[in-house]
C-alpha cells in the first residue's frame, strides 16, 4: 500500500475509533451516571437561558434526579459553595458550576475544579476554554436595559441617559457587584461607554459612573429581579439580554417590558461550565456536560435567548431553525459587542470588586 | 403510694434524672453545642489558635455600619412598636370601647405577631411599593406622589414601618396583662382628689407600668435585631444589617474570613442576650409590684 | 369616664385597625391584578398549578407534622417529670427553653452547618434524609419555647400528683400513665403548642434556606424575587393558614383556662 493511502487508512481508522470511543464513552458514561442517580447543580435559575427546559429534558432523557441549589446564586456564591462542601458528599455539594469567564481560572487556581473534555471539545473556540479542560465556555449574551414601560415613559437608549433626573430612584443592577459576574460586567460596560475598552480605565470609569448615579439618587441599591421590575421598586434593570427577554415573556405584557441594547458600551459576557473537584456525582456531572454541549443542549439554550458557544458551528451546519433565529436579539448589537479577554476581566473584576464599597458605597438608606 | 411520697434522698439511688435525659441531650446537641462552638470560634484564628483578631475585625467599617443600622432599625421599630402598641392596648383595655374589640384585638395580635418574614414583605410591597395600592390611591385621589418625596418601601423608613406590623401586636400581647392590673378605682380616686389626667399618668399609672413597658420594648428590640427573613425578602442581600451580613457570609464568605462570621454571630448573641435579660429582670420587677 | 378618653381610645383603635387591615387588603388587591386591566384569580391559579408549590408546601407540612410529634414526645414527658419529681430543675429547663428566643435562628443554623457537616463526629449533612433529620431538629429547637410553655401551663392546671398516684395504685406502668392518663388531660395544651409550631414551621425561611432543603419558606422567597403577582397570592394564602392555625389555638386554648403570651418569631 502506498504511504498516502496508508495514512488515509490510518486517519480513517482513528476517526472511526475516535467516534467509537466517544460513543462508547457515552454509553458507559450513561450507565455510570444512572448508577449515581442524582446530579446537584447550583445557580441555575429556571428562566436563565431556558435552564428549566434544559434540566427537565435531561431528567426525562436519563431519569437522573437533579437537585437545583440556590437558583439565584451569583458566581462568587457558587465557588464558595464548592469550598464549603469539600468534605460533604450530600445534596448540598454542587457537582457542576456555571460561572462568569473570569471565575473559571479563579476556581482552577483554588483547586476547586476537575478537568473534563466533552466529545465536542474541538468546536469550542480556544479563547473561551481552558487548554487543560478545567473550564469551558457555554453561552454568551450582551448587557441590556430592561425597562418597565408602564412606569418609565421615556425608554433610555444609552448609559448616559440613566444619569438623567427622570430616572430618579429607578436603576438597579441584577446582582451584587462585589461577587456577581452580571453586576461586575455591568459596571465595566458603563465605564467602557465613556473610557473605551481598556480594563483599568473602564473599571475606574464604571465605578465613577455608579458613584455619580448614586449621588444623583437614581441608583437603587437592591438586586433587580423580575418581581422588583414589575412591582416598580426597580423599573430599570441592567442585565443580560437573554434574562430580560425571558422576563418579558414571563410577564406577558403585564407590565409592558422593553429590552434595549445600549448604543455604546456593549459588552458580551461569556459564561463557563466546570465540574467540581469534590463532586459527589462525577459521572452524572460528565453526562450533564455531554448533554449541554450536544446539539440538543445548545439549541435548548438558544431557545432561551442565549447564544450558545457552538453558535457558529451550529449555523455552519445549518442546524438552527429559522423561527428560533428570528426570536434572537438583533445581530447588529452583537456586531459591535466587546468580548473582554480573560486578562481584562481579571483586571477590572479586581478593581470593581474591591473598590465598590469605597467608591460607590451604596447601602439602603 | 408511700414510695411516691418519700423524698428522693431517702430512696437510695436516685434515677429520676433519666426521665429528663433525652431533653437535656437534645438541648446539648442542638442548642448549646452549636452556640458554644460559634462562641469559641469567634476567638480562634484559621489554625485554631486563640486570638482577639476577629473581635477587632468587628471594627471593620462595613461591619460597624451593619451593626449600627441593625441597632437603629431595631430601636426605631421597638420604640415605635412600643408606643403604638401601648396606645392600642390601652385603648382596648381601659378605653371603654365596645366589649368585642378586646378579644378581637388579642386574637388578631396573636396572628399578626407571627405574620412576619417573606409574606409580610410581599404585603408591604403591595401596599407601599411603587405600584402599591396606597401609593396609587394617594396619587389618584390626593394627587400626592409618594415616591417623589424620596420615600421608598425599601428604605430605612419603609423597613421600620414593615417591622411595626409584628412589633405592635407583640407589644399588645405583652403589655395587656400589665394594663389589666391597673384598677379603675385608682383613676376614680385620682379624679375625686382633683387630679388631672396628666397627674394621674405621671404619679399613678406610669410608675406601675414602666417596668412592663420598658421590658416589652427590650423584647421588641431583640426580636427585630434577630429578624432576617423580612428584610431579606424586601431588599435582597444588599441591605447591610447584621443578620443579612451573616447570611451572606454563611452562603458566600463575603467577608473573606470565616472566623469573622463567628465573631459576628457572637456579637448578635450578646446584644439579644442583654436585651432579653433586661426584659426578664424588668418583668420580675413589675410582677413584684402587682398585688 | 371622660369622653375625651373614649375619643382617644377610638382614634387609637381606628388608626391601628387601618394600619393592620390596609396591607392585607392591598395584598389581596395586588394578587388580583395578574391579568392586565381586569381583576382575576389568575395568580392563584398559577400558584396552585405550580408543581414547585405543591412539592414545597407538601414537604413543609410533612416537616411540621414530624416536628410536632418529636416536639411533643420530647417536651411533654420532660415537663411532666420535672413537675412531678424534679421541681428543682424547673428553672434550668425553663432557661433552656427560652434560649431559642434569645439566640437568633440564623446563629443556630450557622452552628449546625459547622458542627454537623461531613467532617465531624456526627455527620448529618451527608444525605437528604440526614439533612431532613437535622432540619427537624432545628425546627424542634425553634418551637421549643412555645411547646414547653403550652404543655407546662396545661400540666399546672391539672393535678398531676393525684392523677399519677391514682394510676399507680391501679397498677399502671410509666408509659401507660403518661400516654393514657396525662396526655388526654392536657390535650388542649398540646394542641395549642402544635398549631403554633405548625405556623412557625410552615413559614420558616432561614434554616431551610441555609440547609438547602426544598421547604415552603425558601420557595416563597424565590417566588418573591422572580414573579410579580404570585407572591401576593402566596402571602394571602400564608396569612390565611396562619389565621387558621391561630384560630384553632384559640379554640383549644379556651379550654385551658389560662392566658398565655406568645411572642412572634421572624425566622
Amino acid at each position: 500500500m502506498s504511504p498516502h493511502s496508508l495514512r488515509v487508512l490510518a486517519v480513517a481508522a482513528m476517526a472511526v475509533c475516535g467516534t467509537q470511543s466517544a460513543l462508547a464513552q457515552s454509553a458507559a458514561l450513561v450507565t455510570a451516571a444512572k448508577a449515581e442517580g442524582q446530579l446537584t447543580v447550583i445557580a441555575l435559575a429556571r428562566s436563565w437561558c431556558g435552564y428549566g427546559a434544559v434540566i427537565d429534558a435531561f431528567k426525562a432523557k436519563y431519569g437522573i434526579k437533579v437537585n437545583e441549589l440556590n437558583p439565584d446564586a451569583g458566581s462568587g456564591d457558587e465557588l464558595e459553595a464548592i469550598k464549603a462542601n469539600k468534605d460533604n458528599k450530600g445534596p448540598q455539594a454542587p457537582d457542576t458550576i456555571d460561572v462568569g469567564l473570569s471565575f473559571g481560572p479563579q476556581a482552577k487556581a483554588a483547586g476547586l475544579l476537575q478537568p473534563y473534555k466533552v466529545a465536542n471539545w474541538a468546536t469550542i473556540p480556544d479563547s473561551a476554554k481552558d487548554a487543560e479542560g478545567y473550564w469551558y465556555g457555554d453561552y454568551y449574551g450582551v448587557l441590556a436595559f430592561q425597562v418597565n414601560t408602564d412606569i418609565i415613559s421615556k425608554v433610555p437608549s444609552d448609559w448616559s441617559d440613566l444619569l438623567k433626573p427622570e430616572y430618579r430612584n429607578a436603576v438597579a443592577l441584577a446582582g451584587d457587584p462585589r461577587t456577581a459576574n452580571q453586576a461586575i460586567q455591568s459596571v465595566y460596560a458603563a465605564g467602557a461607554s465613556t473610557a473605551g475598552a481598556d480594563a483599568t480605565k473602564a473599571g475606574t470609569a464604571g465605578l465613577k459612573y455608579f458613584a455619580d448615579m448614586n449621588k444623583a439618587g437614581n441608583f437603587v441599591p437592591v438586586i433587580g429581579k423580575a418581581a422588583s421590575l414589575a412591582q416598580g421598586s426597580t423599573p430599570v434593570v441592567i442585565r443580560w439580554d437573554y434574562n430580560a427577554l425571558a422576563d418579558r415573556d414571563a410577564l406577558n405584557g403585564n407590565p409592558k417590558v422593553a429590552v434595549v441594547v445600549p448604543k455604546s458600551g456593549v459588552v458580551a459576557g461569556v459564561y463557563v461550565q466546570a465540574i467540581s473537584a469534590y463532586a459527589p456525582h462525577p459521572n452524572a456531572a460528565k453526562l450533564w456536560m455531554e448533554y449541554l454541549y450536544s446539539d440538543e443542549g445548545q439549541l435548548a439554550w438558544l431557545n432561551g435567548y442565549c447564544h450558545p458557544i457552538r453558535f457558529n458551528d451550529l449555523v455552519s451546519k445549518k442546524l438552527i431553525p429559522k423561527a428560533m433565529m428570528d426570536k434572537l436579539p438583533a445581530a447588529e448589537g452583537y456586531a459591535k459587542a466587546l468580548f473582554p479577554t480573560l486578562e481584562q476581566q481579571t483586571a477590572y473584576k479586581e478593581i470593581i470588586g474591591k473598590q465598590w464599597d469605597q467608591v460607590v458605597g451604596a447601602t439602603v438608606k | 403510694m408511700q414510695a411516691l411520697l418519700t423524698p428522693p434522698e431517702n430512696r437510695g439511688r436516685n434515677w429520676n434524672w433519666i426521665g429528663v435525659l433525652p431533653f437535656f441531650l437534645f438541648a446539648l446537641l442542638f442548642l448549646i453545642l452549636p452556640t458554644s462552638y460559634l462562641m469559641v470560634g469567634a476567638f480562634q484564628d484559621a489554625d485554631g489558635g486563640f486570638t482577639f483578631a476577629n473581635m477587632l475585625g468587628l471594627l471593620e467599617d462595613n461591619v460597624v455600619s451593619a451593626y449600627w443600622i441593625s441597632i437603629k432599625i431595631s430601636a426605631a421599630s421597638a420604640l415605635g412598636g412600643g408606643l403604638l402598641g401601648f396606645l392600642l392596648a390601652w385603648a382596648a383595655v381601659l378605653g371603654k370601647l365596645p366589649a368585642w374589640i378586646r378579644p378581637t384585638l388579642m386574637t388578631f395580635s396573636g396572628v399578626a405577631s407571627n405574620f412576619a418574614g417573606v409574606p409580610l414583605a410581599f404585603a408591604f410591597l403591595a401596599t407601599l411599593g411603587r405600584v402599591g395600592l396606597v401609593t396609587v390611591l394617594l396619587k389618584k385621589f390626593l394627587g400626592f406622589d409618594l415616591y417623589s418625596t424620596g420615600f421608598s418601601v425599601l428604605s430605612f423608613a419603609g423597613l421600620a414601618l414593615t417591622y411595626l406590623y409584628f412589633q405592635i401586636p407583640l407589644m399588645v400581647l405583652i403589655v395587656t396583662p400589665a394594663l389589666e392590673g391597673i384598677k379603675r378605682e385608682w383613676r376614680e380616686a385620682c379624679d375625686c382628689l382633683g387630679g388631672t389626667a396628666f397627674q394621674y399618668w405621671r404619679y399613678v399609672a406610669f410608675p406601675v407600668l414602666w417596668p412592663s413597658i420598658l421590658g416589652a420594648m427590650l423584647l421588641l428590640f431583640a426580636n427585630a435585631f434577630g429578624a432576617v427573613a423580612t428584610a431579606y425578602a424586601l431588599t435582597g442581600s444588599s441591605l447591610n444589617i447584621v443578620p443579612i451580613l451573616l447570611f451572606a457570609q454563611i452562603r458566600g464568605d463575603v467577608l473573606h474570613n470565616p472566623n469573622l462570621g463567628y465573631a459576628l454571630a457572637l456579637g448578635m448573641i450578646v446584644i439579644t442576650g442583654v436585651s432579653n435579660a433586661g426584659y426578664m429582670w424588668l418583668r420580675s420587677q413589675s410582677e413584684r409590684g402587682r398585688t | 369616664m371622660k369622653s375625651t378618653t373614649r375619643l382617644g381610645a377610638w382614634i387609637a383603635f381606628l388608626v391601628g385597625a387601618a394600619y393592620f387591615l390596609i396591607p392585607l387588603i392591598a395584598t389581596f388587591e395586588f394578587s388580583l391584578r395578574m391579568r392586565r386591566g381586569e381583576y382575576s384569580f389568575d395568580a392563584y391559579r398559577a400558584v396552585f398549578g405550580d408543581p414547585q408549590f405543591q412539592a414545597t408546601f407538601g414537604y413543609s407540612i410533612v416537616m411540621a407534622i414530624v416536628t410536632i410529634v418529636v416536639g411533643v414526645l420530647l417536651v411533654a414527658p420532660t415537663a411532666y417529670w420535672v413537675q412531678l419529681r424534679l421541681p428543682k430543675l424547673r428553672p434550668l429547663v425553663e432557661f433552656i427553653t427560652l434560649l431559642p428566643l434569645v439566640i437568633p435562628a440564623i446563629v443556630i443554623v450557622f452552628g449546625y452547618l459547622r458542627i454537623f457537616n461531613s467532617s465531624s463526629y456526627l455527620p448529618l449533612t451527608n444525605s437528604e434524609t440526614a439533612t431532613d433529620f437535622l432540619l427537624v431538629c432545628s425546627y424542634v429547637t425553634l418551637s421549643l419555647p412555645y411547646m414547653y410553655r403550652s404543655v407546662d401551663t396545661g400540666l399546672r392546671a391539672i393535678d398531676v400528683r393525684t392523677l399519677t398516684e391514682a394510676a399507680e395504685v391501679l397498677g399502671a406502668g410509666r408509659a401507660t400513665i403518661l400516654f393514657k392518663v396525662i396526655f388526654p388531660n392536657i390535650s388542649s395544651a398540646i394542641l395549642s403548642g402544635a398549631f403554633l409550631t405548625f405556623a412557625v414551621v410552615i413559614g420558616e425561611f432561614t434554616m431551610a434556606s441555609l440547609l438547602n432543603r426544598p421547604a415552603f419558606g425558601p420557595y416563597l422567597q424565590l417566588m418573591g424575587a422572580n414573579k410579580a403577582y404570585e407572591p401576593s397570592a402566596l402571602a394571602v394564602i400564608a396569612f390565611l393558614i396562619t389565621w387558621a392555625s391561630m384560630g384553632l389555638i384559640q379554640l383549644f386554648g379556651r379550654n385551658a383556662h389560662t392566658r398565655r403570651v406568645q411572642p412572634g418569631t421572624d425566622s
